[in-house]
């Protein structure tokens, strides 16, 4: 017994000693440590905080912008869900602890159900309950609208909401709710081919939660695609342009949709802003690159410069030989 | 007391009186904001994080009385905000295909990720995919000692830890580091 105990005070003692050296700061090698230490210097690296932003914040602060206290309701909310959650939690545990043998029958049993015969563990609904919070495989939440279509997200190959959803909450939180209600939405839209039904959902989602809810530029990037698949692009080009968008990751999907909705209504200043925003920085040869050289070169032309208009087609010829609008710029440019 | 660190901010400083949310925002703001992006992760806009922290400061600065110093209050806030901020950022991950338009009929459709930005911020993202999987006591402390550099001695004197389980974290946290690099690697697969 004596051997444990000198190996686990000599083990406190090991991790009691002070650290000096930073993974982070090794050079690059093959072991653990520098492997680990080469990752952590690219998070290291953070760039300082512009004073720009700094001044934006501080005027945020001074309006008093997004400044909601918590309200004793809010709070009385969140203990009555802990309150119910461990309650049933508990009664879950007992459940399985005590197996059916000590159940105490429920009188709205029939009096008839036979006295022997195999009896059978009651696990229905206890095992999401038991799940550790950080679970590798959660359930995905269900999709309001029914089971069904709960079980169709993780089934449908190249779509959307592929990954299982966060673990379950504690408690149904508001982020948890509108979590449900935006999965349901994008089930709606994009499995379903519903945009109707998603965009009631998404309005429900706005009724609910509205400006401030921890989902929302999602929930706006949802009605937007809705709003075309609908075919209502004034109403798409409404949300879009009242979006600041950068060049940068998928605001480029949304900054080429708008330049492309600005070009249909004929707006093709604005639209040449957002193509050039979008070209202006290096491009990766993608879908969203193609659109933008295109779109960028139609719009030159219907402002009559045609020099731009011809170089802008002369590129996209070079770098997307097989592109979807070849034929129209070899047209175009006399090929 | 005054640690200075080699970017001329006050890590740590004596306290005298109790100051104004203003004067706090000048003092801190850069420090908060450094903070906040090491402990939220590169997904997390630090400009709205750093809105709600000071939110929360200005909430609870009448109850600040100077038991602690203001950098250790003002790092606890700054660590539940973050926290709260990635359980968000939970829910928004698997959401963030939303967040591309998938617009079919109308307009061309565009369904790629820029492979580039990506691999650029691919690093990044395992060091906090495998920092998640830490106890929050365990993360804290190894991003402070290794991503923001500060001494076991500035760790414990901003969380209020005692040095000696400053120590012990921190060798807690490596092993599972190490442990959750080669899950993640597949290397021990």
């Amino acid at each position: 017994m004596k051997e444990p105990m000198a190996r686990s005070k000599q083990t406190d003692a090991d991790e009691r000693t002070p650290i000096r050296d930073r993974w982070s700061a090794r050079p690059s090698g093959d072991s653990d440590e520098a492997l680990a230490g080469a990752l952590l210097r690219s998070a290291a690296v953070v760039p300082p905080f512009p004073a720009k932003n700094l001044a934006e914040v501080a005027a945020r602060l001074r309006s008093r912008e997004r400044h909601l206290p918590r309200t004793w309701a809010w709070q009385v909310a969140v203990a009555v869900g802990l309150l119910l959650f461990g309650g049933a939690l508990y009664a879950a545990v007992l459940h399985i602890l005590r197996g059916p043998s000590v159940v105490s029958p429920s009188p709205a049993l029939p009096v008839s159900m036979p006295a022997s015969g195999p009896v059978r563990r009651r696990h229905v609904g206890v095992a999401p309950a038991l799940a550790p919070a950080n679970s590798p495989v959660p359930e995905p939440p269900p999709v309001a609208g029914g089971g069904e279509s709960g079980g169709k997200l993780e089934s449908v190959p190249g779509k959307a909401l592929l990954e299982p959803p966060p673990a379950p909450l504690a408690n149904p939180s508001a982020l948890a709710q509108e979590s449900r209600l935006l999965a349901g939405a994008i089930h709606k839209l994009r499995q379903e081919r519903n945009p109707g039904q998603a965009l009631a959902m998404l309005d429900q989602h706005r009724a609910r939660f509205g400006a401030k809810g921890a989902l929302e530029p999602e929930a706006k990037v949802t009605r937007i695609e809705a709003l075309l698949r609908l075919g209502r692009h004034d109403q798409a080009l409404g949300l879009l342009d009242a979006q600041v968008l950068t060049a940068a990751e998928v605001g480029r999907e949304m900054l080429v949709a708008r330049a492309e909705l600005r070009a249909e209504k004929g707006r093709c200043g604005a639209a040449l802003n957002d193509f050039n925003l979008l070209l202006a920085a290096e491009t990766p040869p993608d879908l969203v690159t193609e659109r933008a050289l295109y779109g960028r070169a139609t719009c030159r032309a219907q402002q009559s410069d045609w020099t731009g208009a011809r170089s802008d087609l002369e590129h996209y010829l070079a770098r997307f030989p097989k592109g979807r609008f070849v034929d129209q710029a070899r047209t175009a440019v006399g090929r | 007391m005054t640690l200075v660190r080699s970017d001329a901010t006050p890590v740590i400083e004596s306290r005298s009186g109790v100051p104004d949310l203003e004067t706090l925002y000048r003092t801190h703001a850069l420090t908060v904001a450094r903070w906040a992006a090491k402990l939220a992760g590169p997904l997390v806009d630090v400009d709205d994080l750093v809105h709600e922290i000071f939110l929360v400061v200005r909430r609870r600065l009448p109850e600040f009385r100077g038991d602690a110093q203001v950098t250790t209050w003002l790092y606890r806030i700054t660590e539940r905000v973050a926290q709260e901020s990635r359980r968000k950022d939970r829910f928004r991950r698997w959401f963030s295909r939303a967040r591309h338009l998938e617009i079919e009929g109308t307009m061309a459709p565009s369904h790629l990720t820029p492979v580039d930005e990506f691999e650029r911020r691919q690093s990044t993202e395992t060091v906090y995919r495998i920092l998640d999987r830490l106890p929050g006591k365990y993360r804290s402390v190894l991003i402070l000692f290794e991503l923001e550099e500060l001494s076991g001695e500035e760790i414990a004197t901003l969380t209020g830890l005692k040095l000696a389980t400053v120590w012990v974290h921190l060798h807690r946290a490596r092993a599972r580091f190490i442990a959750e690099m080669k899950r993640d690697s597949g290397r021990n697969t």
